[in-house]
């Protein structure tokens, strides 16, 4: 699904990424662990082509194609998905209008037929029940005066109506509380597919109890520095990063 | 005094007026931004003759009076030239025009339908409208152009007590046009005007507006926006005078300047001595499109009373980067995600207009001007 390579990337000058490696396969949940400043964020930005993330050295190839070429919206139309730490709020857009135009837009780049208004209402409200997304969020501004539970719940909401190949949730956890986090959790493992993979991003390993993870990486000072199965993650959160890490000199 | 006497001595004070003080300039503070006499002279206004208006079909329950009919009706009488203070393009609309036109909506008439006013032509032009108590209308009035053109047009609106207008002035694109539009109101005792002025831009484009809340409870709510490109400019001034007390003022201006174009908005407010318990708000954005636009906003307060409530933003700035990365990585191209950006920084200004069916048509309007305001310079 994804390969990366011995990426190098800096931002403003300064080297976050160095030479880090990394490979996902298909319908796997991959998830990437490291302490603040490792580069975690860092990596699902460039995964989604945000601007002023400067790609120095290495290769991402997605699906056999370089991804590095590609620009941000093409990404989205084949299938990257990024699920934010920190989802923008847009006053003057209507949530409802925001996911018809984002899912139009990609069907179109995929030359597939776009929903009309009917369509659209009647996938909208049969993914959003799920998640508890309501009516009335949906008519309200993109993100604007929605708490944070609800902000993720939204996010989740997108990735069911884009229904992504490679979904890259960066902090899904933060902000939430236990119930909330149960909920976007469970809104998440109902979108495990075989050909859909996963990169899960998170700081703490209480996460990775509701989405259980095929892998586990090691992100410390822009590389991977440890790679194991579930059980890592459990490993991280006894002993603590420091312990388990032997950050490179 | 005859009506036509008493208008001919009226209008000749208004000639000796505009030829004292001439054609404002850059050294007039409020002309700072739209230097008139720079690119017209005095001669030109003077020959300009008389624009043209139309009426197609009026509400039942309005009346009219065609000014170029010199023996006018008393209401017309004790408004024309009468309403606000003598600025020299507003002698020079009274001085130089031929014609025009004065609408009344008597006591108690509430008038659903819209009046629709539009002006053509080159020249200059009057027109007012007279609400009586507790009377309400809707009036729109598109400008049209179709070549080169100098129009200076004088506005005189008078609310009752009680009275609501709501008014929507939309000007197109003019290149090759210099515009100006001065208005002058008097709102009574709990009178109502919401105004919203939408701008495409001429080659100097001035709309103007003095409002004096005269009477305890009026309001006055202005909300516009400007969508420009090339080398187009337009300047809303505006002044709201707080003359009684508890009255209230809003206003909320969206400017978008892509190309060379310069997007000005100078809002004063006065807040007289008796205004206790005035409320004014006033807000102005513009987005640059292009490195060589320009957004000049200028907010100015003056108050005489501390028993009031003045807030002012102003702000000039991009597209929001983070938005625009958000919308792309939902797989929107960069130029659809720009533009439901823009249109969401416009909406809430052309949302104040009351009326769905002139919303729609400002709309309509944006969507046409967008491509060139999107544009850098050349």
């Amino acid at each position: 699904m994804l390969e990366i390579k011995d990426l190098h990337v800096s931002v403003d000058g300064k080297k976050i990424l160095k030479g880090l490696s990394l490979k996902v396969e298909t319908g796997k949940i991959h998830a990437i662990m490291g302490p603040n400043g490792s580069g975690k964020s860092t990596l699902s930005y460039v995964l989604a082509g945000r601007e002023g993330y400067e790609v120095t050295g290495g290769s991402i190839i997605y699906n056999g194609e370089d991804l590095l070429q590609m620009k941000t919206e093409e990404r989205a139309a084949k299938g990257i998905f990024l699920a934010m730490q920190y989802p923008v709020e847009i006053p003057g857009v209507t949530t409802m209008t925001f996911l018809k135009t984002a899912l139009n837009a990609q069907k179109r780049a995929r030359g597939e037929q776009e929903l009309d208004a009917m369509q659209m209402l009647k996938l909208v409200r049969a993914k959003a029940k799920d998640l508890q997304v309501s009516e009335e969020m949906l008519k309200r501004a993109l993100n604007v005066g929605f708490s944070g539970g609800e902000k993720k719940r939204l996010e989740i909401l997108q990735m069911a109506l884009f229904e992504p190949k490679m979904a890259i949730l960066d902090e899904t956890d933060s902000g939430l509380d236990i119930d909330a986090l149960k909920l976007v959790a469970d809104g998440v493992n109902m979108l495990r597919a075989p050909d859909r993979s996963m990169l899960v991003i998170t700081h703490y390993q209480r996460l990775l109890d509701y989405i259980v993870p095929d892998k586990v990486h090691v992100l410390a000072a822009g590389q991977i520095v440890k790679e194991g199965g579930k059980e890592l993650a459990l490993e991280l959160e006894e002993k603590g990063y420091a312990d388990v890490i032997k950050v490179p000199a | 005094m005859s009506a036509a006497a008493e208008r001919e001595a009226r209008r000749t004070e208004a000639l000796d007026s505009f030829r004292v003080r001439g054609m404002p300039h850059r050294r007039f503070e409020h002309w700072r931004y739209s230097d008139l006499r720079a690119v017209l002279d005095a001669g030109q206004v003077a020959q300009a003759g008389t624009a043209k208006w139309k009426i197609e079909k009026l509400p039942e329950g309005v009346e009219l009076f065609d000014l170029s009919v010199q023996n006018a009706p008393e209401w017309v009488m004790k408004t024309l030239g009468h309403v606000g203070n003598r600025r020299t393009m507003v002698e020079a609309s009274l001085a130089f025009s031929e014609g025009g036109v004065a609408l009344r909506v008597p006591k108690g008439k509430k008038i659903a339908e819209p009046i629709k006013l539009e002006i053509s032509g080159q020249g200059n032009l009057r027109w007012l409208i007279v609400l009586e108590e507790g009377a309400s209308a809707t009036i729109f009035e598109p400008h049209t152009h179709d070549a080169g053109y100098l129009r200076n047009v004088g506005v005189e609106i008078t609310l009752a007590e009680g009275a609501e207008l709501q008014h929507v002035r939309c000007a197109p694109l003019a290149p090759k046009s210099f515009t100006v539009e001065l208005m002058a109101l008097e709102l009574a005792k709990d009178a109502k005007y919401h105004g919203h002025f939408a701008n495409f831009g001429s080659r100097l484009s001035r709309t103007e507006a003095h409002i004096v809340l005269g009477g305890e409870g009026a309001e006055a709510h202005l909300s516009g926006v400007a969508v420009l490109g090339h080398e187009a400019h337009s300047d809303v001034t505006t002044h709201i005078e707080h003359a009684a007390g508890k009255t209230l003022s809003t206003q909320l201006f969206k400017h978008v300047a892509g190309g060379k174009s310069r997007a000005v908005y100078q809002g004063k407010i006065t807040v007289r001595d008796g205004a206790s318990g005035s409320d004014s708000r006033q807000t102005a954005r513009a987005l640059l499109m292009s490195p060589r636009a320009e957004a000049d906003l200028k907010p100015e307060l003056i108050i005489f009373n501390d028993d009031v409530k003045c807030a002012h933003g102003a702000t000039v700035g991009d597209l929001d980067v983070e938005s625009l990365f958000y919308l792309r990585s939902r797989g929107l191209p960069e130029k659809e995600a720009r533009r439901l950006l823009i249109n969401a920084f416009l909406e809430e200004a052309v949302d104040a207009i009351g009326n769905d069916a002139l919303k729609e048509t400002i709309w309509h309007d944006i969507e046409a001007a967008l491509p060139r305001a999107m544009e850098a310079a050349k």
